[in-house]
């Protein structure tokens, strides 16, 4: 980092506040992020939640910084903790250089900080009580002194407050700005005036990119991708795919619908889907279970589907607002009987728009169920990327014949065999093209066949279709030294904390390589290379049974290289965490010298 | 339809119910009532359900769906959403639409869509040899349970539009019933629900107990299935008596699904053609509104 005057440019930093439920955390993350994009940073945002509305911890981190960065920090550098309960929980995240701005209200700081931790401590709800009557206020006090203490200009600290609170009236934005100005006032008391943060903000015009949610990104790229039929059911994490299709659906000449339950929503959308209309649902954990009856069903009767998988804690109703990567068994190998089905795994907002115009295409091409395996953290965790490409993407129809080819044809069979086993579809309405569809098994005119013959001819068709789509599926993306022996295999959110994890092993010597799948399902020839050419593989997972490493297992991986990082206590990894995970078991692999098997933690 | 002469589709299959089977009569009707009302086989999309009645679609020239079971109202309403210029019929029984799949119902009646729902009800699970069913009567097999009156269920939704019941055993009513039904949907005024008592000789055969049972509403002077209270209280006050109300039970006004959810000035989803640009301007507008 350069400096002026002393002080570092901001070009990294980790803010975290923390409170109970309700009490504003995430509002003065919001501002802070708004604020510090016009200032040409770039965000990235988290948030920690339970299932309630008010009350309970609740925390917002973001992370402002110059350059590419996919995660949060492993470090907070600046914590606003609104109660006790907000360090305890927290004060794992800080070092000797953080800084804690505390409201001790409710008592002194509990004693869990690391040693050199700098504390500014004053009571904001009392403030707000005896000034405002309104201890709601207390998080536009402490944003005063927290933008102080950034180094940002008061003028735009009161800016970003007329943005944000103007469109809820004259009143809240007055209340407000007066709450701000208290929180000026104890700055100043605090010793940190004007102009004497922690930073320089190096004022450069801001990239143009956008602020989104991994889930709107989803919706965004099924709508690019000629997206025309949605159904949902309200279930954390997924809710917002819903939210955004029924704002943005309709606008094109969709259909975005809340049903009854998620039985109702797969069905739905299949009947949508019969007609040639491109359909997709999205759900989580409990809503993905009770949809499996219909996943089976478009496998068997071909019928085009795209399935997001918005994957939370399980089993059961688990934990829904923490992050998890446990359903991959289940999309993978669920539902009754065998049926062909492409799972594709995106690692990063801008990567779950481009990677959902390819599950509906490839939808449609294959006639068959295709997955967007998400996670908490991906889905609802907020990111500035690159506007996305309208002009690189492409919406391509899938085998169709209208009445005019039928015609000439002089026959149509709804599940012809043919050489890449796809057969053509007629939608209903089209004259000539009458047809079965059936989850039973059919023939190729789509009546109820149990001919053993037509039975395998057909059970080979259908799952036929995946090898001639193995070609096409997207490939992993690869990052590191080719050379290194150490690699790493990991989806989902993880994608950005083992990038920054493989920069800091490199910083401490140890060189490694990271292959991000972007298809799991089928098992692509380059994730087994991948593996090959290493000597030691950690698949970094969020789950407690390795699923993803016992798929590729399962597909032919040497267990004997795999090393298993699992995590499954709800919390989102860090990079430092992870670093250290490694270091362990570099440590402990070199103990054990030629020990082969798979290691389940 | 002239088409569908000279081309090679599936050939509709010979129903696989047993002879003397309720359903033979509502699909004759059914036949009957298209061929009538000009539907073409291209325009007609026919839904059913898992059970006996959940075959009729192999049965008849037209674009044919074998549903989940329990499911077919999902199913049809995605089917009419998606393009609502095809004429959807979804038909199943009484287990089918009343046990595994109510849920469904009820929020078909809150939405009424322009679809019509034919329940083949027989009273119990032919297809798997006769276990109670949610319309069974009470002592049926052991059955503890009372059974469900699907009419009155109806009429306790404001959004109802089209409510009848008719009987195998009365052909000529029910096709005056299938035909309203179709006038119904066709007319865009939302869910045609039409029940058909339909015996199942095999398992259960109330045959000659619902001839005896069933009342017929439209010959019933006075009676105004536009009335709602009436309508309540003739087929309790029926049930009372052990009768069985059939004919056009309710008739009510409601917008339909379709009519209230699809943007009209655009093309129904389904006819939308994939890969041509045509909502760029939406698209960019979505990126400029996360660009803050």
């Amino acid at each position: 980092m350069s400096s002026n005057n002393g002080r570092p440019i901001l070009e990294d930093v980790n803010v975290i506040v923390a409170g109970q439920g309700g009490d504003g955390s995430l509002t003065v993350i919001t501002m802070l992020a708004e604020l510090l994009r016009t200032n040409g940073l770039n965000v990235y945002t988290e948030r920690d939640v339970l299932s309630r509305i008010r009350g309970g911890h609740a925390a917002a981190t973001m992370r402002a910084f110059a350059g590419d960065r996919y995660c949060i920090g492993s470090n907070i550098n600046l914590m606003v903790a609104l109660d006790e309960e907000a360090v305890e929980k927290n004060a794992r995240q800080l070092d000797s250089k953080s800084i804690v701005v505390y409201d001790d209200s409710g008592g002194p700081i509990p004693p869990v900080l690391p040693e050199g931790t700098k504390v500014y401590s004053a009571p904001f709800n009392r403030i707000a009580m005896r000034t405002m009557r309104r201890e709601l206020y207390k998080n536009s006090i402490a944003f005063g002194v927290v933008g102080r203490l950034l180094g940002l200009e008061d003028e735009s600290l009161r800016e970003t407050f007329i943005k944000h609170f103007q469109r809820m009236g004259q009143v809240i934005l007055e209340y407000n700005l007066e709450a701000l100005g208290l929180g000026f006032h104890l700055a100043d008391e605090m010793g940190i005036h004007e102009g004497e943060g922690l930073y320089k903000i190096k004022k450069t015009a801001p990239e143009k990119r956008l602020l989104i949610t991994g889930n709107e990104s989803v919706a965004f790229g099924f709508m690019v991708a000629g997206g025309r039929f949605f159904c949902g059911y309200p279930i954390t994490p997924s809710s917002e795919v819903l939210e955004t299709l029924q704002k943005w659906l309709p606008r094109c000449g969709g259909v975005a619908r809340q049903t009854e339950d998620e039985l109702a929503g797969i069905n739905m959308a299949i009947g949508a889907a019969l007609t040639g209309t491109r359909a997709m649902v999205a759900t989580s954990g409990p809503g993905f279970s009770l949809m499996q009856e219909g996943v089976g069903h478009c496998g068997s009767g071909e019928i085009p589907l795209v399935i997001v998988d918005c994957q939370r804690s399980g089993p059961s109703t688990g934990m829904p607002t923490k992050p998890e990567q446990s359903d991959l068994n289940l999309m993978v190998f669920g539902g009754h009987g065998d049926f062909p089905r492409i799972v594709l795994t995106p690692g990063h907002p801008d990567e779950c728009f481009y990677l959902t115009v390819d599950a509906t295409n490839l939808a449609d091409k294959y006639q068959c169920p295709v997955f967007l395996a998400m996670d908490q953290a991906l889905s609802q965790n907020i990111a500035t990327v690159e506007p996305f490409n309208l002009d690189g993407v492409s919406a391509v129809p899938g085998k169709r014949v209208e009445a005019g080819d039928i015609e000439k044809l002089g026959v149509y069979k709804r599940y012809e065999f043919t050489e890449d086993n796809v057969s053509a579809f007629a939608a209903p309405g089209t004259p000539g093209g009458l047809s079965l569809v059936t989850g039973n098994e059919h023939n190729e005119w789509g009546l109820v066949s149990t001919d053993p013959v037509n039975r395998v001819k057909m059970m080979n068709k259908r799952m036929g279709k995946i090898e001639v789509a193995k070609k096409e599926l997207p490939r992993g993306r690869h990052f590191g030294d080719p050379d290194a022996k150490i690699g790493f295999i990991g989806i989902g959110s993880l994608f950005g904390v083992i990038l920054e994890a493989m920069e800091d092993l490199k910083k401490e010597g140890v060189k490694t390589q990271y292959l991000q799948p972007r298809t799991i399902w089928p098992v692509l020839e380059d994730i087994l290379a991948f593996i090959d050419k290493c000597s030691r593989v950690y698949v970094v997972e969020l789950n407690a049974q390795a699923q993803l490493a016992h798929i590729l297992i399962h597909q032919g991986a040497d267990p004997g290289k795999i090393v298993n990082i699992l995590r499954f206590d709800g919390i989102p990894y860090r990079p430092a965490e992870l670093v250290k995970s490694v270091i362990q078991a570099e440590n402990g692999s070199k103990i054990k010298k030629g020990k082969k098997e798979a290691k389940l933690q | 339809m002239t088409m569908q002469t000279h081309i090679k589709t599936f050939a509709p299959a010979r129903p696989i119910w047993c002879a003397g089977c309720g359903d033979f009569a509502v699909q004759g009707v059914l036949e009957k009532s298209l061929h009538k009302m000009g539907i073409p086989p291209h325009k007609l999309m026919m839904l059913a359900g898992i059970g006996c009645s959940g075959t009729i679609q192999n049965n008849l020239p037209c674009y044919g769906y074998h549903a989940l079971h329990g499911r077919v109202l999902p199913a049809a309403i995605g089917a009419k959403l998606a393009n609502p210029d095809l004429t959807v019929i979804a038909a199943g029984g009484d287990g089918d639409g009343y046990a595994i799949g109510a849920g469904h119902l009820v929020h078909t009646f809150r939405s009424n869509p322009s679809i019509i729902y034919i329940v083949m009800n027989n009273s119990n699970y032919g297809l798997t040899k006769g276990q109670v069913s949610p319309t069974s009567p009470t002592g049926y097999r052991d059955n503890a349970e009372s059974g469900l009156d699907s009419i009155l269920m109806g009429l306790s939704f404001p959004s109802a539009t089209f409510l009848a019941r008719g009987f195998s055993g009365n052909p000529e009513q029910l096709e005056r019933l299938m035909e309203a039904a179709l006038d119904h949907t066709e007319s865009k005024r939302g869910f045609a629900f039409l029940e058909v008592l339909s015996p199942c000789v095999t398992y259960y055969d109330t045959h000659r107990e619902w001839r005896a049972k069933v009342y017929n509403i439209d010959e019933e002077e006075g009676y105004d299935p536009t009335d709602r209270g009436m309508a309540f209280q003739r087929s309790l006050k029926l049930k009372e008596q052990g009768r069985i109300p059939i004919g056009r039970i309710f008739k009510g006004e409601h917008a339909s699904l379709e009519s209230l959810i699809l943007n009209k000035t655009e093309l129904p989803p389904a006819q939308h053609k994939v890969g041509r640009d045509e909502h760029r301007e939406q698209y960019e507008k979505f990126i400029d509104s996360y660009m803050g």
